[in-house]
């Protein structure tokens, strides 16, 4: 595509504007025809027109003469007539209006005034002169003198617009056709530009194709060959032969000069690449030396820092032993404090705890006492019940007895009934039985009395045992209620008597491991303390270790700093003669290497 | 026969001027009859009940082998009927009044002893010209007797089985 682009571009641009000149002239052509087109159909229309003028005054002659004859002989009749009657007039006018130009007509006597009047609306209408509302101005007029005595005047009043509209419409339809004919035209010429278009368009591709193949076959090639030869210079490659094969033309000359340049130069490019690679071997030896130097010097570094950090970090180290020692010591003497606390507060609390188990005995006792009352009472309670109820039963019997009473009082009371009957019936034989059997209903009244008087006060005995009886049941209830109870707290008050027995015990046994504690913890802060002093000694010798070790490993430092430079020396030797092989390198001098590099 | 016997028993109390009733309570209300007329009273009464009887018959009771009709006297006297009770107690009648009859009655009362003068007698006749719309219960009632404290409504034994047959 490249080798192509430059004569592709520049025969493209050659046709381009070829075609567009074409196209160009093209357009002025049709311009020019359309131009000339108009111009000729203008002048038609305009002869046309003059041509309708003419006729349309020739047509307006023609009529007005056809009117006057008719008007003519309408007087030659009249006068060939002796008598003349209006419906002879009517007649005459209406035969006037029957012309189709005609619109109105009026017959008028010696001084001019009108006497019939004919015109047209829709229909035909007459009357003695014209109404004021018929306009007759736009109307051309014929006005004749007859002669005769009873018609001075006839006027007539006709239109000529419906043969204007005639011709009107004949002369459009001529100068349409005319407009039409052009129209044809301007399509023809339009068809005739696209025909001349398509063929310049065709005319002007062929052109470009030959000048391209030219073009490709006698410039192109010879310089595809330099181009070649260039690319392989760049690639710094100088073993390319150049041959002058094609002997006619200029491009020849110039690859036979370009040959003679690249000899020279391969030349001295094999000499200085030689030397490039025997200096560069010598700066590689200097190089790995100067490393050694370097690697030792700086192992004997590290190592002596890691021998000075260690002592740093033992001194350290027995700086804070020492610190913590002292802490410890400080909080030993908290402790031993503490402990004091401690073991008079266990005191106070034993003490507090064997007052706590006497007097919890002492509960104990009070517990089992109650507990033995409230035995006895339930027992007195349950036998208190029992008395009520046997009450009950004889209150129950005494009821029974009583009833027993009373029924004997009825009886008694109806068997002296009937004895004062019986007494009755015997007159006065049976007086004194009388008064004897009513005392004695009176004594059964009596008992009968007596006997309800004991069972109400029966019942109500009864009511109150019931009552005394649900009252023994509650009274044994609670009481046993209470019994339970005191029996769970003796219970509870025994259980609580033995922990308490234990915990004091447990406290006693506190007391005295709180002094044992107390003693050690004293003695464990003396010795402490003297652990603090020695280790205080020992970290000052430590330190003095460490300042001296420090010394000996800033001096390896101050060594290896000097390897170092050497070192680096080395290294930008090395560096520069690389620098030199690689800039050489490239240049390939002879086929040989080349193939050697394809290897 | 049954007037011959009651015009001879009231003249033999007219000298004597006074007469024995035996009383007895009724709905409330104060009750008397003749002792005479009375036989006997009974209290404990089993009573046999009498089928398509009218309802004023309470039932037969058996005393002492002799059997004795016993009417309701609460009906005879157009109160409402009532259950026997403890109280409840039967006057039987003496034949002479009625062929063996007795009375069930709410409550027996004392034996009482008045003067003649005390009691006052309803005349018959004239009742017979008034109102006759209460004709049973005015032929049972004999008469009125004042006491202290209240008065005693004397009945005619002799016509309670007349009345059971008139309410037919």
């Amino acid at each position: 595509m490249k080798q192509t682009g430059i004569a592709t571009k520049i025969i493209l641009l050659a046709c381009g504007i070829a075609l567009l000149l074409m196209v160009v002239g093209c357009v002025l052509m049709v311009q020019f025809e359309i131009e000339l087109l108009n111009n000729l159909t203008d002048k038609k229309v305009e002869e046309k027109e003059n041509f309708y003028l003419y006729r349309l005054y020739q047509e307006k002659k023609v009529l007005n003469e056809q009117l006057t004859d008719q008007v003519n002989n309408l007087i030659t009749l009249m006068k060939s007539v002796d008598v003349i009657y209006d419906q002879t007039f009517e007649f005459q006018i209406h035969s006037l209006l029957m012309h189709p130009m005609v619109v109105a007509a009026e017959f008028c006597d010696e001084k001019g005034y009108s006497f019939l009047a004919a015109w047209k609306s829709k229909t035909v209408q007459t009357a003695q002169r014209f109404p004021k509302t018929l306009s007759l101005k736009k109307y051309k007029m014929i006005n004749k003198q007859t002669g005769i005595p009873s018609i001075q005047h006839i006027r007539l009043f006709f239109t000529i617009e419906k043969i204007q509209q005639q011709l009107q419409i004949l002369k459009e339809k001529d100068i349409n056709e005319l407009h039409e004919t052009r129209n044809n035209i301007y399509n023809k010429l339009n068809i005739l530009f696209l025909t001349q278009s398509i063929g310049s368009l065709f005319v002007v591709a062929l052109l470009g194709a030959t000048l391209i193949f030219s073009l490709r076959w006698l410039i192109l090639k010879p310089i595809h060959d330099l181009m070649q030869i260039a690319k392989q210079l760049k690639k710094l490659d100088l073993s390319v032969d150049i041959t002058p094969k094609m002997a006619s033309h200029e491009l020849n000359s110039l690859a036979q000069a370009l040959g003679q340049l690249l000899e020279g130069f391969r030349k001295i490019i094999a000499d200085v690449k030689e030397n490039a690679n025997m200096l560069s071997g010598s700066a590689d030896n200097m190089t790995d030396i100067a490393e050694q130097l370097t690697n030792q010097s700086e192992e004997a570094e590290s190592k002596a820092n890691i021998v000075a950090e260690a002592s740093v970090q033992i001194s350290a180290n027995i700086h804070t032993i020492a610190t913590s020692v002292e802490q410890i010591s400080d909080n030993m003497e908290a402790v031993s404090s503490t402990s004091d606390y401690l073991f008079n507060n266990i005191n106070s609390v034993a003490n507090a705890i064997e007052e706590l188990s006497s007097s919890l005995n002492h509960v104990g006792e009070r517990a089992q006492n109650g507990t033995e009352i409230a035995d006895q009472a339930v027992l007195l309670a349950a036998k208190a019940g029992k008395t009520v109820n046997t009450l009950r039963h004889a209150a129950d019997e005494i009821g029974g007895v009583s009833e027993f009473i009373q029924r004997i009082a009825h009886k008694t009371n109806i068997l002296s009934l009937n004895a004062t009957i019986e007494a009755a019936s015997a007159g006065s034989a049976g007086r004194g039985f009388s008064v004897v059997a009513s005392a004695i209903q009176e004594f059964a009244e009596q008992s009968s009395r007596a006997a309800k008087d004991i069972t109400d006060r029966i019942a109500s005995v009864q009511k109150g045992t019931y009552e005394i009886e649900n009252v023994f049941k509650d009274i044994s209830a609670i009481i046993k209620e209470m019994n339970e109870s005191s029996d769970s707290i003796s219970f509870a008050v025994i259980e609580q008597t033995k922990a308490v027995q234990e915990i004091a015990s447990n406290a006693l046994e506190a007391d005295e491991r709180a002094r044992n504690i107390n003693v050690s913890i004293e003695e464990l802060s003396r010795t402490v303390n003297d652990a603090a002093d020695n280790t205080a000694q020992v970290a000052m010798g430590a330190n003095d270790v460490s300042t001296r070790i420090q010394g000996v490993s800033e001096s390896i430092s101050f060594n290896r700093q000097i390897s170092h430079q050497i070192n680096e020396t080395a290294i930008v030797l090395n560096h520069l003669s690389g620098n030199l092989k690689c800039m050489v390198d490239p240049f390939k001098v002879s086929q040989q290497s080349k193939i050697k590099q394809q290897q | 026969m049954r007037n011959i016997n009651n015009i001879t028993s009231e003249k033999k109390k007219i000298p004597e001027s006074k007469r024995q009733f035996c009383s007895f309570q009724m709905a409330g209300h104060y009750f008397g009859v003749d002792i005479l007329d009375v036989k006997e009273i009974i209290d404990e009464v089993v009573l046999t009940k009498i089928h398509h009887a009218p309802p004023e018959m309470l039932g037969f009771v058996n005393i002492r082998g002799h059997v004795h009709l016993v009417l309701d006297l609460r009906l005879l006297l157009n109160f409402s009927t009532k259950s026997i009770d403890e109280a409840s107690r039967v006057l039987l009648f003496h034949p002479n009044v009625g062929e063996s009859f007795g009375v069930m009655v709410d409550q027996i009362g004392h034996m009482i002893e008045v003067e003649e003068r005390l009691i006052e007698y309803r005349v018959s006749e004239e009742n017979i010209s008034g109102i006759a719309r209460d004709f049973r219960k005015s032929e049972l009632e004999k008469g009125v007797c004042k006491l202290k404290d209240k008065l005693l409504i004397i009945l005619d034994a002799t016509k309670f089985l007349h009345a059971v047959d008139l309410k037919r």
